[in-house]
């Protein structure tokens, strides 16, 4: 793939292309015509005008790209001998959970440094506001830890407060993060040498989807905020203003349907989480734990990973169903299960102990347990 | 780019002044147009580079030459310039202003063809640069330095190569040498990737005269040069196989009075450019160097390169020897051999490589720490030059690799990097010895000289060759003759080493050594009397420092000697030094003192550490006396310079005048004191 860089680097940064665009190109090319990119590139006019239906503008953005491919290589090879990987959205290497959530407006290219393997790890977003309070620190704190003890990667954004500290705290746990970052990657010395270390071992992965070489930019801070909950299976907010971009990136995420955990916040914290709460976020306590409005029995322990099968935390779920009836759903947040929704419906179908008490919404028990 | 044969050669006539393309230069300009990658192996003469000056003038935008040597990109920028093609070079050697308008041009378009060292590549402004370039064509130039497998690797290529790789499939590129062995043929085509054309010439010299000529020691070469020299036609090159050995012939053709000046790659620019133009203006009957010198200049007579040294291999010899007699006159090739030459070279493959666990050592440091070079030496205590072997190879190995951190390169380990594969060193060894052989054999052959070396190269030509010692030519001797032997002798009683430390920010003077350390047995009294209880320092090391003081600095007079405060070896340099001011009837003074302690110079291996150990360690008791005088500073052995160096800035800022350094002995690089 390396000697593709050249070819992505150009279609990624074509001028007034959005990500949307470009991948409507690339599925047309890579996956209709079984065209690599550099024969994509190669192609006459006329075809590009034939099997793409482009335009006269289009036709005319994609010279102008090719023009640049020489200058281009010279960027591409300079980034990969720094030591910088770049991964197109084709790759096997492109996490999946960034492909499902962003869907067509996935980042072209992705820029990195580090171990990449932390991509296919199952994963957390911490996110929260540059100047959080005590409480939200601790909370990110809280998350960053148990995450690690779990073996999940944390994700975030490399900004003062929250991210910053749920950074540190996942590298203080011994456990894994992604740095995304708002800006290019070739622009992050600073960094690269305070976590030498960490990336070296294999514990942090730098990423950015930014031209390499953009400087910091408030837009490019808005633009990986959607990247970094895109990166992640599960959403933490420990603490959000009323606008910013947590307050939007989480806005947007629930307009996604997008799961997204947000710490409960006392009566008298001056902060949008309530709001966001309202808005249709899953209101959790200090340790993450989804925090019910009625005091119902916790299921302490391990999160468990939907890689395993279901006979290993069954139990667990039978155990819940003796409580009385739930929607697979709530078990899921109770049990703070990491399985597809339609997989545990199944299990709990075919499972002989259990039954249904309602079709709509389909709602489960325990069949009554027979004495002798 | 279509245009047919005879509208190129109308413009080839137009512009280049040049009547018609050779075939096999119109095969590959043709190839080039079309926007093909090829690689041209033709020897020197053939006209490789109208290879890709014709293209570039052709095409509408820039061409970019990847070239290692210097003094051939200087060279070759003046032709272009004198035939009205607009071309320049970016290298190290100019100003920053020069090369940053020179940058500016070529953004601007106004240039056609720009030459640059590979090692640009590690810019971060000309990176920067190339986004807006018009480029046309990329060259590599002497792309043999792309191999391994090559005899002059070089690792600031294997990004030259993987920008080739990253190019667009259309854009043409050009790799050209004159030396590939079919080894180093194929690892370039496949380091270059599909779609090459490979196009070779024969690489027979008809011109060339090839003599051996056998010695039983230095003194009979010597000899020999004093005696021949001046009868070889013209000018040309004495390649010696030290930097030391270049001084010493040096002296000893000046000696004799034959014009003739010492070259090496330790010559700061000014100096190298000055000497690089006056062997092109025949300012001397020969210029005596490494093999820093040569490849790059671009000389159509120099009738005669002679080797007092035998290279590793046959291509470092055929290399060498290439750039004689580019004018197709005869031209005389001359190697001595002395079976003790063989020594030199096998030290160099032998103990080339450093330790396995110098590799560790370093690997360790890299996988803690962002390192540069210098933290690197500080970290290790290895020698600088054992750290650029070990981190190239490391390099190579994808265990460490070297970015740019804010304006400085570092050493970063590789996630998940391999471990060190030692395996790989002891191949390329062994390829080394058996062409060490090879060279030797060259030396033993009874078949043609040339023929031998194109065999080597790997060209079937089959034609014969009469052009050799072997094949016709007079064999060459050497005549023992007493008032030679004599000449040698007085010259070797009147040669001392000189001290380099003249630097702008001191008011250091060059200096004089009344020997080498290891050359003759000046090393080993000194030894004695240091570390067996021998006592003073002898006599004889008395009389032979006064008269090297005396030919470096005749009957000026000096205001006081000072002398380099012992760290171990008690008062040994006092009391010579005391015997030398008696003699010279100059005041001394015990002044000089350590300011804190320091460690032996010796213990460390480079010259950060050293310069480290006896930073800030020297105080002068009475500082008054040192203003406005003439100081002659006085130590036992001079090896790498830091504490003169070190005395010497701080003897700067009490006012001193002058101060010039007289020692006994220099070491030269690999002696143990």
């Amino acid at each position: 793939m390396n000697h593709e860089a050249t070819y992505w680097i150009t279609l990624a940064n074509l001028p007034k292309w959005g990500p949307k665009k470009t991948i409507g190109l690339i599925i047309r090319f890579y996956h209709e015509q079984r065209l690599d990119i550099e024969e994509f590139f190669h192609l006459t006019e006329s075809k590009w005008r034939d099997l793409f239906t482009l335009n006269d503008q289009d036709i005319e953005d994609l010279n102008t790209a090719k023009s640049e491919l020489p200058n281009n290589a010279f960027l591409a090879e300079s980034l990969l001998n720094e030591g910088y990987e770049l991964i197109p959205v084709i790759s096997p290497e492109y996490p999946k959970t960034l492909k499902e959530n962003m869907k067509n407006s996935a980042p072209v290219a992705l820029y990195l440094k580090g171990n990449k393997q932390i991509l296919q790890e199952r994963s957390v977003a911490i996110v929260g506001s540059r100047n959080a309070s005590d409480i939200a620190l601790q909370f990110t704190d809280n998350i960053a830890r148990l995450a690690s003890q779990e073996y999940r990667v944390v994700v975030s954004g490399f900004a003062k407060g929250v991210d910053k500290q749920a950074l540190d705290s996942a590298i203080k746990y011994k456990g894994q993060s992604i740095i995304v970052l708002p800006q290019g990657i070739m622009t992050f010395h600073s960094g690269f040498k305070k976590y030498y270390k960490q990336i070296v071992d294999g514990d942090v992965l730098v990423l950015s989807t930014f031209h390499p070489k953009a400087p910091w930019k408030v837009e490019l801070a808005m633009a990986r905020n959607p990247i970094i909950y895109g990166l992640a299976d599960e959403i933490f907010v420990a603490e959000s203003g009323e606008k910013g971009g947590t307050w939007s990136g989480v806005i947007d995420g629930l307009r996604k349907n997008r799961r997204i955990y947000v710490r409960k916040p006392a009566e008298d914290e001056k902060n949008a989480n309530h709001i966001l709460i309202q808005k249709g976020a899953i209101p959790v306590d200090m340790n993450g734990q989804a925090a019910e409005p009625m005091e119902l029995p916790k299921e302490q322990g391990q999160v468990i990973t939907a890689d395993e099968p279901i006979a290993d935390y069954g139990s667990k779920v039978l155990d819940l169903l003796k409580n009385g009836e739930y929607q697979a759903k709530e078990i899921i947040h109770r049990l703070n299960l990491a399985v597809e929704e339609a997989r545990l419906r199944e299990f709990l179908i075919k499972h002989p102990d259990v039954q249904i008490t309602k079709k709509k919404p389909l709602t489960f028990s325990l069949k009554q347990q027979e004495l002798f | 780019m279509q245009i047919s044969r005879q509208e190129a050669e109308i413009i080839l006539k137009r512009t280049f002044k040049l009547d018609r393309f050779y075939d096999e230069q119109w095969l590959a300009i043709e190839k080039i147009l079309a926007g093909e990658r090829v690689l041209l192996i033709e020897k020197t003469g053939f006209g490789k580079s109208l290879c890709f000056q014709f293209p570039a003038l052709i095409f509408p935008g820039i061409t970019v030459i990847f070239s290692p040597l210097i003094a051939l990109m200087r060279d070759q920028v003046a032709k272009l310039d004198a035939l009205g093609i607009p071309a320049r070079c970016i290298n190290s050697e100019q100003e920053i202003f020069e090369n940053d308008r020179i940058i500016d041009d070529a953004k601007a378009g106004r240039l056609k063809i720009l030459y640059i060292a590979p090692e640009r590549q590690e810019n971060t402004g000309w990176i920067e640069a190339t986004r807006q370039l018009n480029l046309s064509m990329v060259v590599v130039d002497e792309a043999h330095c792309i191999s391994v497998w090559g005899h002059d690797f070089r690792p600031a290529f294997r990004r030259i190569i993987n920008l080739v790789k990253m190019l667009p499939r259309h854009l043409p590129v050009l790799a050209t040498t004159a030396t590939a062995t079919r080894k180093v043929e194929a690892d370039i085509a496949t380091q270059m990737g599909g779609n090459l054309t490979i196009l070779r010439g024969n690489l027979m010299r008809e011109n060339f005269r090839l003599f051996v000529i056998k010695v039983e020691s230095e003194d009979d070469k010597m000899i020999w040069l004093g005696q021949n020299l001046n009868k070889l036609p013209g000018s040309g090159i004495l390649y010696t196989g030290t930097r030391v050995n270049t001084e010493i012939y040096s002296r000893w053709f000046e000696f004799l009075n034959i014009p003739s000046i010492g070259y090496n790659a330790g010559l700061d620019p000014a100096s190298r450019i000055a000497i690089e133009r006056g062997l092109m203006n025949n300012k001397w009957k020969c210029v005596i160097s490494t093999n820093a010198l040569g490849m790059g200049i671009d000389k159509p007579d120099i009738r005669f390169i002679i080797h007092t040294q035998t290279p590793q291999s046959p291509v470092h010899y055929y290399q060498e020897i290439g750039r004689a007699g580019r004018d197709g006159q005869p031209a005389y090739i001359i190697l001595f051999y002395n079976p003790r030459d063989r020594d030199l070279p096998e030290a160099f493959i032998e103990g080339g490589r450093p330790a396995i666990k110098k590799y560790e050592k370093v690997i360790e440091a890299i996988r803690n720490e962002l390192l540069g070079e210098r933290d690197l030496m500080r970290r290790t205590n290895l020698k600088q030059t054992q750290i650029r072997v070990i981190t190239a190879d490391l390099s190579e190995q994808k265990i460490i690799r070297q970015v740019t951190s804010g304006k400085s390169k570092k050493y970063e380990y590789i996630t998940g990097a391999p471990k060190l594969n030692t395996r790989a060193f002891e191949e390329l060894r062994e390829l080394k010895r058996a062409d060490l052989e090879q060279m030797i054999g060259y030396v033993e052959t009874t078949i043609s000289r040339m023929k031998y070396l194109c065999d080597f190269l790997g060209d079937t030509d089959q034609r014969e060759f009469r052009n050799c010692d072997n094949t016709g030519l007079r064999k060459l001797d050497v005549i023992s003759d007493p008032e030679w032997t004599g000449k040698l002798e007085n010259y070797r009683e009147n040669y001392f080493p000189e001290l380099q430390v003249e630097t702008k920010r001191s008011r250091l003077v060059n200096g004089v050594a009344a020997s080498y350390y290891g050359v003759s047995n000046v090393g080993a009294a000194i030894h004695r009397c240091k570390y067996d209880n021998g006592g003073d320092f002898p006599d004889f090391l008395v009389g032979l420092t006064l008269k090297a003081y005396r030919k470096k600095f005749g009957q000026e007079k000096f205001d006081l000697i000072l002398y380099v405060p012992p760290t171990k070896s008690g008062d040994l340099v006092k009391n010579f030094a005391e015997t030398i001011a008696r003699i010279l009837k100059f005041p001394l003074s015990n002044g000089l003192k350590k300011a804190r302690d320091t460690h032996e110079q010796k213990i460390y291996e480079n010259s950060c550490l050293k310069a480290d150990n006896v930073k800030d360690a020297f105080i002068f008791e009475r500082p008054e006396m040192i203003s406005g005088k003439k100081i002659l500073l006085m130590d036992d052995i001079f090896d790498s310079g830091a504490t003169i160096k070190e005395i010497g800035k701080y003897l700067t800022g009490l006012g001193a005048e002058t101060i010039a350094p007289l020692v006994i002995a220099r070491t030269v690089g690999g002696d143990v004191v």
